[in-house]
């Protein structure tokens, strides 16, 4: 099985009550390549799955193309895609090969080539012993198992998955998130995957789309989205942000708490600014593993211990650093923290992010 | 909690008229839209069979389109006309059409009122059958909860229309489905289409009913002999009313109607 590139050319949604969707999207996805697409509740991402499932038509101007194949207008049985949902849609009153069997048989395949390519099912989702179990005899778990071996059963050209794990406790979730990663590494067929949580998107993306309002705000691999967000929501969105606010000056920002240097590509506008109204305020953003706890003579600023949860590998410490939120730190120190310590802090100019406001 | 029942549909591929006269798609288009303005927003939408002519796939991503309007839930539901694969691949996001298989039969518990459909399918055939498994799967599900009021949905009405042709491709199966229903009081109304016309009848200690079309309906004539007929009278649909105490149903015409007139002025009737 290999994939196919999906190309989305100006796709727009917007619904017979005039609610917008969906602003015109491109985004190309190569052969193979496995997307995800992440975001909060009502951000286009499921809109966007929907349109190139065919389950969706975008509005007029809008394209979809598989390969060299416009399948604009092409209805969703004839497309060839593969879905799996969060809801396991099994038949219940069926035995699991029967399950996944059944697309088989419905697209007129031979029965001998149906049981062989049932076996290769079972054994690539290592649900052999499941067999002839009934599906409400099964697991959450292995009902997603069958559903995802129902779906790359019929060999579809494209395998969309709308928040397959999302109905699942943590620990399976995570067990089978590492399952569907080394099923779309081995298949190489091209993915698109819907979720609202940002582990599964860092875990199995390729690329991540970010979605807002609509609008991708960012695509890039996992590792761009963390260490180069491109406005405020996606830093907020993936991961844990700490935002601080205070007047540029000197390639420092000055806060009640002490001061953080400014990223180098920041400081000229930043300068700038700061020449025409001299108390410009400006926010900055780090991480909580950017911060870092020094002697009181290498200290940025001070902070105050508001909190700390001592979490084996690291701690999480909640600090007031005299700014308007508190500040997160993850530090690995092996001491103790107790409510009212002073700490003294410093973080890396590369870690400090000076963005754009989010685009509404 | 207020359920719309469309019935019989009969959507042709490329908007092609339903034997060389009805235009389906765009009846249906009115009918959506007649929806979505009524005063009172359904709940859901159950459409009981016959949703498009010949099930083929074509047809049904036609109906996919016509029906996205809808926002609120929407339940479909196999007639004659329909092809159970043909429906479940071309609506693969409604989870609901793989509770049961082969038979297209689901429980829906998430509105006050439950819903609980069957497929009278004979595939290739006109009439209808329930059969023992049918039956069987639906005993239990409403024993599983016999304290929530219910709604059967059926395409095929369990009763004889005096519709003669009609009635020739009627239900097989109806009197034991009508043993099953009167062991299950909470049963508030067995809903129906196929007939393309609103008809009602006492049945297993409850009420059965079928409903218009939002196309052509079937011609008024209460004959073993009648003739094999449609005709164009005014469309409609019907809104099921559950009040917590009980199913209160209304049929609703579609099309552009003179009024709203006053009955009054100052309080007073208009003499």
């Amino acid at each position: 099985m290999s994939g196919i590139p999906i190309r989305l050319e100006a796709c727009s949604k917007t619904f017979d009550d005039g609610t917008r969707a969906l602003h015109p999207v491109d985004l190309s996805i190569a052969a193979g390549e496995t997307i995800v697409l992440l975001g909060p509740s009502g951000c286009g991402k499921t809109t966007t799955l929907r349109i190139i499932a065919g389950l969706e038509s975008p509005d007029a101007g809008g394209r979809v193309l598989f390969g060299t194949d416009d399948v604009t207008a092409v209805p969703i049985e004839k497309r060839n895609v593969g879905m799996v949902f969060q809801s396991y849609a099994l038949f219940p009153n069926m035995t699991v090969a029967g399950n996944i069997e059944y697309g088989l048989k419905v697209r007129g395949m031979a029965a001998a080539d149906r049981a062989a390519r049932v076996r290769e099912m079972l054994a690539m989702m290592r649900i052999e012993p499941l067999a002839q179990r009934r599906i409400d005899q099964l697991s959450g778990g292995q009902r997603q198992r069958v559903a995802l071996a129902r779906a790359i059963a019929p060999r579809p050209r494209v395998l969309l998955l709308d928040e397959p794990l999302t109905a699942l406790d943590a620990k399976l979730r995570e067990d089978l998130r590492g399952e569907i990663d080394r099923l779309l590494r081995s298949l190489a067929i091209t993915s698109v995957y819907v979720t609202h949580d940002q582990a599964e998107a860092m875990a199995l993306g390729d690329r991540i789309a970010v979605m807002s309002h609509g609008r991708i705000a960012q695509i890039g691999s996992p590792q761009d989205i963390y260490f180069a967000p491109a406005d405020a929501f996606v830093a907020d969105f993936i991961g844990t942000m700490n935002r601080v606010r205070g007047a540029a000056a000197d390639g420092r920002l000055r806060f009640a708490g002490g001061w953080l240097p400014l990223p180098a590509g920041a400081v000229a506008g930043v300068a700038a600014a700061a020449a025409t109204a001299p108390a410009c305020l400006t926010d900055v953003m780090f991480r909580p593993e950017d911060l870092h706890l020094v002697d009181a003579a290498a200290a940025q600023f001070a902070g105050t211990v508001l909190s700390s949860f001592f979490l084996g590998d690291h701690t999480r410490l909640t600090l007031d650093a005299g700014g308007e939120a508190p500040l997160v730190a993850r530090v690995q120190q092996r001491r103790r923290f107790d409510g009212g310590d002073t700490v003294h802090c410093a973080v890396d100019p590369q870690a400090v992010l000076a963005l754009r406001p989010a685009a509404t | 909690m207020l359920l719309c029942q469309i019935s019989d549909t009969h959507i042709k591929a490329g908007r092609k008229k339903a034997y060389g006269i009805v235009d389906t798609a765009t009846m249906l288009e009115r009918c959506v839209r007649q929806i979505l303005a009524l005063p009172q927003r359904p709940d859901a939408v159950i459409a009981t069979g016959d949703l498009v002519d010949f099930g083929r796939p074509d047809e049904y991503g036609l109906l996919r389109e016509l029906l996205s309007p809808l926002t609120m839930p929407l339940y479909l539901m196999m007639g004659n006309h329909d092809a159970r694969d043909g429906l479940r691949e071309s609506f693969p996001d409604h989870p609901y059409l793989r509770q049961w298989a082969p038979f297209v039969q689901y429980v829906i518990d998430e509105h006050p009122l439950r819903i609980v459909a069957l497929d009278t399918v004979i595939p290739m055939q006109g009439g209808g059958e329930l059969c023992a498994e049918r039956l069987g799967w639906l005993d239990r599900t409403l024993s599983a909860r016999a304290d929530a009021p219910t709604v059967v949905a059926l395409h095929h009405p369990p009763f004889v229309t005096g519709i003669g042709h009609m009635d020739r491709i009627g239900l097989k199966g109806a009197d034991a489905l009508a043993q099953v229903i009167a062991r299950h009081p909470q049963v508030e109304r067995v809903i129906a289409g196929h007939l393309h016309r609103p008809i009602t009848q006492r049945f297993a200690g409850t009420v059965a009913s079928t409903c218009p079309s939002p196309a052509h309906q079937v011609a008024l004539d209460i004959a073993r002999d009648a003739a094999d007929n449609y005709v164009l009278e005014p469309p409609g649909f019907q809104l099921h009313w559950w009040n917590g105490r009980a199913l209160v149903s209304h049929t609703a015409y579609v099309g552009e109607f003179a009024g709203p007139y006053p009955f009054r002025v100052d309080g007073q009737l208009i003499d």
